[in-house]
């Protein structure tokens, strides 16, 4: 990866600070090299046809659960699912910085959450480009909103995802490596007004984790 | 027809791509038309056969008990299925073999699944195939070295058909996990895999240079079963002709394959015209001299120059690192792998043999956090055989096992192990009238132990002998006689040979000297393998110099680049700020000279002066400001990590002291079951540890029970937990529950990005934490009370 493709601006977010100071910034400096070195970014994605249902939607055949990613898809005929992970050597980085520093640690794995945004940005222009639909909806991930986590298996199988790309899940649905993306795009001829943003459905005053989370903290 | 047999043919026909042959529904389980459409599954088999496959895969790839859970299939009876339904489609012509894919999940240090687990589904697959009559195994479209070791063994050691294993590589000529092909075909070779090689990943093209790079460092006979090509992005159709395929083949064979079929795309046409492309061509010979080397499941270590071996990870003489086995401190073993790894050690020991300590059981554990944090290979070092066998089970790689000696019960109990798991192995040159003192006894012990070696099929490249240093100060001829042994061992047998190097100046003064000076003589007498501490003065230099004189060093390139800057650092020394206090060097995350000046500040005050006057304020003045928003949390964690610097040289000196704890408390802190996000956990660790507190530290995807048991048997007053899953907060609340049950007095606190404080009230924890600082402040009270 190219130190140039990430986001600054959404590392500091990540690290919770509006800036450092100039030494722990050359700090983050070399943790970004470091990582843009070790990051292996692989992806996967398919187009696969939408269904709505009386009970839902399916994805390629495959139910998916929860209010939100029904609304995400309203008139959707297709969508894309997707897979991103930057692999393994980026977690090895990680474990190994937290026994030996973990300022760098804290560092890698802001810049780690960043670098997957930007694998996923950069596919998705490549999507966008090669399927010229229109309108796409943000990417929607399980785990925001209804849409469960426990569906996380079931989309990692649909990509085939460990033989493609080496991205696995574990039976409590963590994805291995743990830099690692899923996430569903619908793609439409209409603009898609129910399509949810970022995390959730609702606003973030009401999101239960808003003390906590980076994202609402910006 | 008998494996054997087929293996005398110049060429081995193999099958092509099931899956798209089946033409599957979608959502359609391939293991499952095995018991509901065996007809379906026959009828590709056939087509196979007709194409000239000798060998055909059963549709067997996924059926691992772990993948096939909440299917409704059970896995031995879709395999015993399978390998019926194979055998009668294709006749006694046509081999049919079990085949067994990955499943799906990953194994330490990339992942969680444990090698028992794997192992024991792999088992279940093996033990149904050889019920139904497989006439062998094939293990394929493995990325994970240790996986692929838990299906090889359990193939191994659960039947006595031949097995074959085939991996699968990305461009850059490694699998997924980071396994190179070398380490791949070193470690599978030892493990008594029958042919090796590579299939699917990649079209032919790419693959051929992988099989010319895996033809030189195995004697085995080869594999390839590529793709029809790359896949079209958009359509996920493979573009090669069956023509375009097999005209690749005759390259393949030149290298050396003997094996050849098609991996995803490829049919029955594929097979048939590789058939017909190789007519009337031989394979080409191989070279069979394996180069001598060892591996971790991502890094291979050539032995074609003096390599050091790291000596730290042993309690021998350390009482910081016996205190650490007896605490289960592995944080302990790790921060010292990685100290070795920066130092430039080429492999370490581990050797956790201390009174008090179980091997058995601690090796493995070591082994595992060690290669969390290095690719190093490993030395697994010790006297007790099964816990030498426990941590060769679970090694990802091939490691040096240290050692077997003389004595006809270490030759008959170490050896055997040593061959089945396909390590390296150091011999003592020692027996039962002890340590010989002449140079030519202990040669001959050495050649008698790379003879019982070799009878047991362990190759001569991986014997390494070790002639055994003495204290210089109990005979001047000592040194010379181990110098001697060395010398001979090196040019007449050609082995490795192994000294643990600092064993020299025991007993007398000015020690760095004598190790630097004995290391040069060693080295130039032929020794390969010094075991050493790398950290310590001058050792590296020393090593670094003589591969650069002795011409291991081309253009003196390694040389040059570790000593390119000393010059400028010479000539100016780092100022040192003489009015910095620890207090201040805390404050603003100056690791050095936090221990620097806790060192000093050791001769003058006591440990808990230290903490109590000088770190704790610090650490508070950083906190208030963390909490009134003026410094975040990077500038906390570096002032806390500044603090550890100074903890560890409090926790050496009062080691070396044996003097009272500076620890206000136990506390336990845990990532719960499930769940292995961790870095959130360590942080408040950190800043924990940082008070003062004696944080227990079990890990991530912790049972609960080992949480209580622990609680327990520490008499701990306060358990935090951290989960960042919705999928594991329930592992959470368990650990609670039975908290609440067996240990009620007990504190909790929990934190973690899906926690909020209703929920943490509703899984009764006592307190809900919204980031460290707050697990630190609630720790305060709970102990303070």
């Amino acid at each position: 990866m190219n130190p140039s493709d990430l986001d600054r601006a959404e590392i500091l977010m990540y690290l919770g600070t509006p800036s450092l100071t100039p030494d722990l910034d050359a700090v983050l400096e070399q943790c970004i090299e470091s990582l843009c070195k070790a990051a292996q970014p692989r992806t996967i994605y398919r187009v696969l046809p939408v269904t709505h249902t009386e009970t839902g939607v399916t994805l390629g055949g495959l139910p998916l659960q929860g209010r939100d990613i029904s609304l995400h898809l309203t008139g959707c005929k297709e969508a894309v699912l997707l897979g991103a992970t930057l692999s393994a050597p980026v977690d090895a980085l990680i474990r190994r910085a937290e026994v030996a520093d973990m300022t760098q640690a804290v560092m890698y794995d802001a810049v780690a959450g960043a670098a997957v945004e930007a694998v996923c940005n950069q596919l998705e222009a490549q999507i966008r480009q090669k399927h010229p639909y229109p309108y796409y909806t943000a990417r929607f991930s399980a785990g925001y909103g209804d849409f469960p986590i426990t569906q996380q298996g079931d989309l990692v199988r649909l990509l085939d995802a460990p033989r493609k790309i080496g991205l696995t899940v574990t039976p409590h649905q963590t994805l291995l490596p743990m830099k690692s993306v899923t996430a569903v795009m619908g793609m439409s001829h209409e603009p898609v007004k129910d399509a949810r943003r970022f995390c959730c459905g609702q606003s973030c005053s009401e999101c239960p984790y808003h003390e906590t989370c980076a994202h609402a903290n910006l | 027809m008998d494996f054997r047999t087929l293996l005398l043919n110049e060429f081995v026909f193999l099958d092509g791509g099931m899956g798209s042959m089946l033409h599957l529904a979608p959502g359609e389980l391939p293991e499952r038309l095995n018991l509901t459409e065996p007809e379906r599954v026959a009828a590709v088999h056939r087509a196979y056969a007709e194409a000239g496959s000798q060998i055909v895969y059963t549709n067997t790839f996924g059926a691992n008990p772990l993948k096939l859970a909440g299917t409704g299939v059970d896995a031995a009876e879709s395999i015993r299925a399978a390998v019926k339904l194979a055998k009668a489609a294709v006749g006694e012509g046509v081999c049919a073999a079990l085949d067994i894919g990955p499943t799906g999940q990953l194994l330490p240090p990339a992942g969680q699944m444990t090698f028992e687990a794997a192992y024991d589904s792999f088992r279940t697959m093996c033990e149904a195939g050889a019920e139904a009559g497989a006439d062998l195994i094939v293990i394929e479209t493995m990325s994970d070295l240790l996986e692929t070791k838990a299906a090889l063994l359990a193939a191994r050691e659960s039947t006595d058909l031949p097995v074959l294993v085939t991996m699968t590589f990305t461009e850059n000529g490694r699998t997924f996990t980071g396994c190179p092909i070398s380490a791949a075909a070193m470690t599978l070779e030892g493990l008594g895999a029958a042919a090796i090689g590579i299939n699917c990943s990649l079209g032919p093209k790419e693959i051929l240079p992988m099989m010319q790079e895996m033809a030189k460092w195995t004697s085995l006979p080869l594999i390839a079963k590529p793709n029809a090509g790359l896949p079209d992005p958009i359509t996920g159709e493979y573009y090669l002709t069956p023509e375009d395929f097999a005209e690749y083949m005759p390259q393949f064979a030149d290298c050396g394959v003997q094996f050849f079929g098609g991996c995803c795309g490829s049919t029955p046409e594929f097979i048939a015209a590789v058939r017909k492309r190789l007519n009337n061509i031989r394979r080409g010979r191989r070279a069979l001299q394996r180069p001598a080397a060892l591996c971790s499941g991502t890094r291979t270590v050539l032995l074609d120059m003096p390599r050091v071996i790291g000596e730290r990870i042993n309690p021998t003489g350390k009482k910081r690192m016996k205190q650490a086995l007896l605490d289960q401190d592995f944080d302990y073993l790790r921060g010292e792998a990685i100290s070795q790894t920066d130092a430039g050690a080429d492999i370490l020991d581990v050797n956790v043999g201390t009174p008090g300590i179980n091997e058995a059981e601690v090796l493995p554990q070591a082994v595992k956090a060690i290669l969390e944090v290095t690719d190093l290979p490993l030395q697994l070092d010790s006297s007790d055989p099964a816990a030498l066998e426990a941590a060769l089970r679970i090694y990802p790689g091939k490691p040096i096992v240290n050692s077997v000696n003389g004595k006809a019960e270490s030759l008959a109990t170490v050896l055997p192990l040593v061959k089945h798991y396909g390590a390296a192995i150091v011999g003592l040159t020692l027996d039962e009238n002890g340590i010989p003192q002449s140079a030519a006894e202990r040669f001959r012990i050495g050649k008698k132990i790379l003879e019982h070696a070799q009878k047991l099929g362990i190759p001569k490249e991986d014997v390494f002998l070790d002639c055994l240093t003495l204290t210089a100060s109990t005979g001047e001829s000592g040194p010379s006689e181990t110098l001697n042994a060395v010398h001979r061992v090196r040019t007449e047998l050609g082995l490795q040979t192994v000294l643990g190097v600092s064993n020299i100046s025991f007993g007398l003064p000015n020690r760095p000297l004598i190790n630097r000076n004995f290391l040069n003589m060693a080295l130039t007498n032929g020794l390969t393998l010094p075991i050493m501490n790398p950290m310590a003065e001058g050792m590296m230099d020393t090593v670094r110099a003589y591969r650069m004189l002795a011409g291991f060093d081309p253009n003196c390139e390694k040389f040059i680049a570790a000593y390119q800057d000393t010059g400028a650092q010479n000539a100016a020394p780092a100022a040192q700020p003489e009015h910095l206090t620890l207090t201040d060097a805390v404050c603003r995350g100056l690791r050095q000279d936090a221990a620097r000046l806790t060192q000093a500040a050791l001769e003058q005050h006591a440990p808990l002066e230290i903490v109590n006057e000088m770190l704790i304020p610090a650490l508070d003045a950083v906190g208030a400001d963390y909490e009134a928003g003026k410094v975040f949390l990077p500038q906390l964690i570096q002032a806390a990590t500044a603090a550890q610097s100074a903890f560890g040289v409090i926790k050496q000196h009062m080691v070396s002291q044996e003097g009272d704890s500076a620890d206000k408390g136990k506390i336990i802190v845990a990532t719960v079951q499930g769940d292995v996000h961790d870095i959130g956990k360590n942080i408040v660790r950190l800043l924990l540890e940082n008070y003062g507190y004696d944080v227990i530290d079990l890990g991530k995807d912790v049972p609960p029970q080992k949480i209580v048991d622990t609680a327990i048997a520490n008499q701990v007053k306060m358990v935090g937990l951290s989960a960042l899953m919705t999928t594991t907060v329930g592992a959470m609340a368990e650990t609670i529950k039975l908290l609440h049950q067996q240990y009620p007095e007990c504190k909790t606190v929990v934190g973690g990005a899906v926690l909020t404080g209703d929920y943490a009230e509703t899984i009764g924890a006592d307190c809900y934490a919204k980031d460290a600082k707050a697990t630190v402040d609630y720790a305060k009270t709970v102990f303070e009370n």
